[in-house]
């Protein structure tokens, strides 16, 4: 029988899909054609698996060789790791090798003209996608193939090795000795940070509840020095954080650690002139994740908000919202998480000194730069805090401030006592939850009363005090080691802190008595 | 409108004949007679008929030099406009008058004083002068709108004793500049006096500040700078002020504070400190104690602990970091107290950094 088909799979978003690649050799001239939507990279396989087979003295058949590319769903298909199984079905086609092969092997791996195995983007969630037979990769992939794989994932050097292992003659190559070390906790610790008593408390809240931040302020004010120190306060990420981030994070082609899963929350800091296809993903056939997406589990720091292009900040909106983001093109549309931490930094206005009587920028300069940020953007910031340069006294001082494993601690046990309690963390409460879990005093509620009334506060911007003043309430518990009254209620303190934490940005023209 | 102001008015605007020449022309000889002068050079009669529809359109009146109606404050001059546009009423000039200007990059409580400073005096009767730039300007403005309008709830219009508004503007009066004043723009044209020396669309160019600087000045009994950098307009206009003898006033502001900087200097420089209405009311020789309740203050006095707050933030503007490190209390304190202080009026926020307003009593 002319006939094969062998499983393999491609990438579209962060997805892997299954894809029956059937190989048919007949009668005709010879030639060589992929049917079924494949991109350029696919097409461009013919020339490397006839390299690959001839380098590895295994025959080519000079007849008519049509490929076909099988999914449920007809849509492009891209990249080059359906080389491997047009090989194998090349073979199976020549009876080189048994029908058997294609139904207990899957292969994922592009081939070299020398005929080696080549790792290939997304392995994770390409491996992910197959559920009922032993996956081939190549060497290079073989850690990050067993995070997410359902079956047995072996891997081998070259396409000659991959025969004979498949024939029996040989063994599969041996796992290599996998590291368990994870990589060393980042070297920046909040304990170089001098002064910055508000910020510090601000970029303590954000990471414990996972509030968005921004800090505005002069430059060398030390805004991106205390965003970097974020790293070392966030919690490790659980298990199943940890493989939906793998799985981004290997679709995109990022350099994984050296366990091959991604342990630590992943820190984005995208250069502002970043395009809006880079920021929200997409692009390719294959929809590259975006930097939002990379982010995931983590945060994203945008450092010089001001300079970024105002579609690429206002798409971050609907992602901010729903933890996803649904890019729809053409001929495809994909789902990828987007649940991140928003951290930037901004200078205040054109002068960048911001501080009144310093400044030299008039109301209408002030203006036409703050209308960089839409407002809708803004207010999704629930800490926004003005960071000005450390005193002398303060940067010369001694004693060193509380170092990152300290407020570590207290992060970890606040997000412990919101899982716990809520299931979620603090900033995924939803209206009716805050309502149950976070309810006011009499003295916090006129508080919040009084803002409303003066149209300081937007109806989303007081569902986001109350949710920061949730979190700064239970850091103080956990100040306190208090931490069995995890239903106690917001008290006035917790909302004005939140507030004070939680400035506009505009200049404020007045202050009325009159 | 008689014709010789038409006249005069079209004779401003022709682009080659410069203020100086129609001034030495007008010093001496009526407008219809300049007209005969020039010759071929004169507007011709759909020029003439043009500036008629402009100044009808805009409801602009025109005054020159040998009017009757130019007002006498202007004519022994030394620099006079030789020709003026304005709306309004110019009986607004017999009232007393003090000049409110300052800086366009002011802070908030720069915003607050000349307001407020603008609000007490217009009570008192007296007429604010400004030149509706942003910033203090537009602020002063603003203080005499709230004056006239919690005056016209109490008292019938005619009654009214509030100061009115007057304003020297650099444009012709039909270009609004800025734009975001335009509606104080109006409320001056209507409640008082809008003066410009620059013919109907004119545009707001860079040189006509320091000229219409020097009407300003000339139109102030008393010219009060609340907020200013060590260069800019309002230090042209003090000087224009010197050089007419007019009493020149400011407001002290902190020595690190730059948008205080050309204040100080003329407080350094002998000029008379102004912290409320009071002090400019006796610059102009008015007792207001007599007639006047004393100026009141409606906040509520904050408790001690607020005022150590308070006293920590007097004098420049602070984050909230600093703050924390001049009080050395923690955090959720110091946001509770800033909350009860904001609430009374006693701070604002502006743009992240914390401004009190107003002395603490």
């Amino acid at each position: 029988m002319a006939f094969a088909s062998v499983r393999s799979s491609t990438l579209l978003g962060v997805q892997g899909k299954g894809v029956d690649v059937e190989i048919h050799v007949g009668m005709g001239l010879p030639g060589f054609t992929i049917v079924g939507q494949p991109d350029e990279a696919c097409r461009e396989s013919r020339d490397r698996v006839r390299a690959a087979l001839l380098s590895c003295d295994l025959p080519w058949p000079n007849r008519r060789i049509t490929v076909n590319l099988a999914t449920a769903v007809h849509e492009r298909k891209g990249g080059a790791g359906l080389d491997v199984a047009i090989a194998i079905g090349l073979l199976i086609v020549q009876e080189i090798l048994p029908h058997e092969v294609a139904e207990r092997y899957a292969f994922i791996a592009e081939l070299g003209l020398d005929g080696t195995l080549r790792p290939v983007a997304g392995v994770v969630p390409l491996v992910a996608a197959i559920d009922d037979r032993i996956v081939v990769v190549a060497n290079e992939c073989e850690r990050e193939a067993q995070i997410a794989a359902r079956n047995k994932v072996v891997c081998a050097q070259t396409l000659a090795h991959l025969v004979q292992c498949l024939l029996g003659e040989s063994a599969w190559t041996p796992a290599p000795i996998r590291t368990m070390i994870d990589v060393a906790l980042p070297s920046i610790d909040m304990k170089d940070v001098r002064g910055q008593t508000a910020a510090r408390h601000a970029l303590e809240i954000a990471a414990a509840g996972a509030h968005h931040l921004l800090f505005v302020g002069p430059p060398g004010a030390g805004k991106s020095m205390l965003a970097q120190r974020i790293s070392g306060i966030l919690p490790a990420l659980t298990d199943a954080e940890a493989v939906a981030t793998t799985i981004v994070h290997s679709a995109a082609q990022i350099g994984l650690p050296a366990t091959g899963i991604v342990r630590l929350p992943p820190f984005r800091a995208p250069h502002h002139s970043t395009s809006l296809v880079a920021m929200v993903g997409g692009g390719a056939i294959t929809m590259r994740p975006g930097e939002i997406s990379l982010a995931t589990n983590g945060v994203l720091f945008l450092d010089e908000l001001g300079e970024f292009a105002p579609t690429v900040l206002d798409a971050l909106r609907q992602p901010l919202e729903d933890g996803v983001v649904r890019l729809a093109r053409a001929k495809s549309s994909v789902t990828m998480p987007a649940k991140f931490l928003l951290l930037a930094a901004t200078n205040p206005c054109p002068c960048g000194e911001g501080m009144p009587g310093v400044c030299v920028c008039d109301d209408s300069a002030k203006k036409r730069y703050l209308r960089r940020f839409s407002g809708p953007l803004l207010d999704r910031f629930d800490l926004r805090v003005a960071v000005s340069r450390p005193h002398v006294d303060e940067l010369l001082a001694d004693t060193p401030a509380e170092s990152s494993a300290a407020v570590a601690l207290r992060v970890s046990q606040v997000r412990e006592m919101g899982m716990l309690r809520s299931g979620c963390l603090n900033s995924d409460l939803s209206p009716d939850l805050l309502d149950e879990f976070a309810p006011l005093t009499t003295a916090a509620a006129a508080l919040l009363r009084y803002h409303l009334e003066r149209g300081r506060l937007s109806g989303r911007g007081y569902h986001r005090i109350r949710r920061v003043a949730r979190t700064i309430a239970d850091l103080q518990s956990a100040r306190d080691h208090n931490i069995d009254h995890s239903f106690d209620l917001v008290d006035e303190a917790h909302v004005a802190t939140a507030l004070a934490l939680r400035v506009g940005v505009h200049p404020q023209l007045s202050g009325d008595r009159l | 409108m008689n014709n010789e102001s038409l006249l005069a008015a079209a004779l401003s605007a022709v682009p080659r004949l410069s203020t100086r020449r129609l001034g030495a022309m007008l010093d001496v000889q009526s407008p219809s007679k300049a007209m005969e002068m020039l010759g071929r050079e004169a507007p011709n009669i759909h020029d003439i008929e043009a500036m008629r529809q402009k100044l009808e359109d805009g409801e602009m009146s025109v005054t020159y030099v040998g009017a009757l109606d130019y007002p006498a404050l202007l004519r022994d001059d030394v620099a006079r406009p030789s020709v003026l546009f304005y709306r309004g009423d110019l009986d607004v000039l017999q009232q007393r008058r003090v000049g409110i200007v300052g800086t366009r990059s002011a802070t908030a409580a720069g915003r607050y004083m000349a307001s407020h400073l603008a609000y007490d005096l217009s009570e008192q009767g007296v007429a604010i002068v400004s030149g509706l730039a942003r910033g203090i300007d537009a602020w002063g403005h603003k203080g005499v709108l709230l004056a006239l309008d919690r005056d016209n709830k109490t008292v019938s219009a005619r009654d009214s004793h509030c100061g009115q508004p007057i304003a020297v503007v650099a444009s012709g009066l039909d270009v609004t500049y800025p734009k975001e004043n335009a509606d104080l723009w109006k409320f001056v044209a209507e409640k008082g006096l809008l003066v410009a020396e620059s013919p109907p669309g004119t545009r707001p160019e860079a040189f006509r500040f320091p000229l219409r600087n020097r009407i300003l000045a000339a139109l102030c009994e008393v010219l009060v700078v609340i907020e200013s950098h060590a260069k800019g307009g309002s230090m042209i206009t003090v000087e224009e002020a010197q050089r007419r003898d007019i009493t020149v006033m400011a407001v002290p502001g902190s020595p690190r504070s730059l948008s205080s900087a050309g204040t100080n200097l003329l407080l350094q420089q002998g000029c008379a400190p102004v912290v409320d209405a009071t002090d400019v009311l006796v610059a102009l020789g008015l007792d207001n104690r007599r007639n006047h309740p004393q100026v009141f203050d409606s906040r509520r006095t904050p408790s001690v602990q607020d005022q150590t707050l308070l006293s920590h933030m007097q004098g420049e503007a602070v984050t909230l970091d600093q703050l924390l490190m001049r009080t050395s209390t923690d955090l959720v304190q110091t946001a509770l107290a800033l909350g009860r202080l904001e609430a009374e009026g006693w701070v604002v926020n502006n743009a992240g950094w914390w401004e009190v307003l107003g002395r603490s009593r």
